[in-house]
């Protein structure tokens, strides 16, 4: 433990070591003070106590909120301690301070127990076989070993490969738009209006596939000639006009299949 | 199998498994329906005194509900030096504590721990579940369900206790409220 002595001109030395929480703290202050803990002097220890967190303060060190907590209900026992009790037999107010405290110094004991079984066991050395698979005689599951967490682990792990080696399968939805249908639409609309701006009738649609079937019927008008199309200059609007040959309504059926 | 054959076969196992062997283990492995327990375990004892002597390296432990062999810890320093170990990394107060509660009152929750130890413990919980000192035990059955926590296997073998319930009664430890804690 690392033990800081801090020496004031006015103030009593205070001793200042690492504490693990502020119970052990208030433990020390018992301990120091030579008094019982069943009768806690409140107002000594509580003065005590705020001068320790003063000077853990002064030293920069990191006070956890639970330092202050105890600070707070300390001065709470002591403001009762002061006030002379309204009712005989009343409670003692120290009562579940001193419960706390009893039941953290028995963690204590048995840390402090556990902390001298540490520094003899881990001295110890097992023999390091890695072992492939288990010998078929483990007799049963060992409880002991199974941790939900692990488990919980485990199970995430699983999951990912198996989500990795099971793609979702591709959807494949029937075609809402058929490229005939659109063919004849667009052929007749360039045969009446003469010329059709492509790309301002594509923008006029919000859905990607009616987009794409329309782009695949003008193309496959292109390729039969029924259709021209012009574009004046890269990303300028594509206009479409009448080609050079007439289709004729089964034509454009036929070859929509076709090209669909 | 004789027993000559038997406590040779004991021997190997022990030396190359990964961890304790519980005797029904050793007795599903090398009994042919004549050989118990009781036979088991009294080779065990005699591997036991056979192993604890001064020129021995290995030592025969009962561990967390089974047998291992393990060095003695006072060869610990030849041992660091052969394989360069400087140290090893000590739990810290905190991280024993918060031991020392679950192991006496398990199944526990963090919120009870915090309450005993009278400090905040989830990075030391953490810590000590990554180190598997700790297992999760399901939740507790109130609101909003926190998780349970005991003492898993690997606490056993550190501290070289057969079952949890071999830790020394706190009560017992203080006899004297004025004796010094640390």
């Amino acid at each position: 433990m690392m033990t800081i002595e801090e020496q004031e001109s006015n103030a009593p030395p205070v001793e200042l070591t690492v504490f693990s929480g502020p119970l052990d703290l208030l433990l020390h202050l018992i301990r120091k003070n030579e008094v019982s803990i069943y009768d806690i002097p409140i107002v000594s220890i509580c003065d005590q106590y705020h001068e320790h967190l003063r000077a853990m303060q002064e030293l920069d060190l990191d006070i956890a909120g639970d330092f202050l907590w105890m600070a707070s209900w300390l001065l709470h026992l002591k403001s009762k301690t002061l006030l002379p009790s309204t009712a005989e037999g009343e409670e003692d107010p120290r009562e579940e301070l001193v419960e706390r405290l009893l039941a953290y110094r028995r963690v204590k004991e048995l840390a402090s127990y556990l902390h001298d079984s540490d520094i003899v066991r881990r001295c110890l050395w097992t023999p390091e076989v890695a072992t492939q698979t288990r010998s078929s005689a483990d007799p049963e599951l060992d409880w002991e070993d199974v941790d939900l967490r692990l488990l919980a682990q485990t199970y995430l792990e699983v999951m990912q490969r198996f989500e990795a080696s099971h793609p979702p399968p591709l959807e494949v939805l029937p075609l809402r738009y058929k490229v005939e249908e659109k063919m004849t639409d667009i052929y007749h609309r360039v045969r009446s209006d003469g010329l059709v701006p492509l790309l301002r009738d594509l923008n006029s649609r919000s859905d990607a596939e009616e987009v794409v079937t329309v782009v695949v019927a003008a193309l496959e008008l292109v390729r039969l000639r029924g259709v021209f199309a012009e574009q004046r200059k890269a990303f300028a609007e594509i206009y479409l006009r009448p080609g050079d040959r007439v289709l004729s309504e089964k034509e454009l059926l036929q070859r929509g299949e076709n090209g669909g | 199998m004789d027993r000559e054959t038997l406590t040779a076969s004991i021997e190997a196992i022990l030396l190359t498994a990964s961890g304790p062997v519980a005797v029904a283990a050793l007795v599903e492995t090398l009994g042919d329906g004549e050989v118990d327990e009781k036979a088991i375990e009294s080779i065990l004892e005699s591997i036991e005194v056979s192993w604890t002597r001064p020129d021995s390296g290995i030592r025969l432990e009962k561990v967390a509900g089974g047998w291992r062999c393990v060095t003695p810890a006072t060869l610990d320093g030849v041992l660091r030096s052969y394989h360069g170990i400087a140290s090893r990394q000590r739990l810290s107060q905190a991280a024993l504590e918060v031991l020392a509660i679950v192991a006496h009152r398990q199944p526990v929750t963090l919120p009870e721990i915090n309450f005993i130890r009278g400090t905040n413990s989830a990075s030391v919980v953490r810590t000590l579940l990554e180190r598997r000192l700790l297992r999760l035990a399901g939740r507790k059955k109130v609101v909003g369900k926190p998780f349970l926590y005991r003492t898993s296997k690997e606490f056993l073998v550190h501290f070289g206790l057969e079952r949890p319930e071999d830790l020394p009664d706190p009560e017992e430890m203080v006899m004297d409220e004025s004796a010094p804690v640390e």
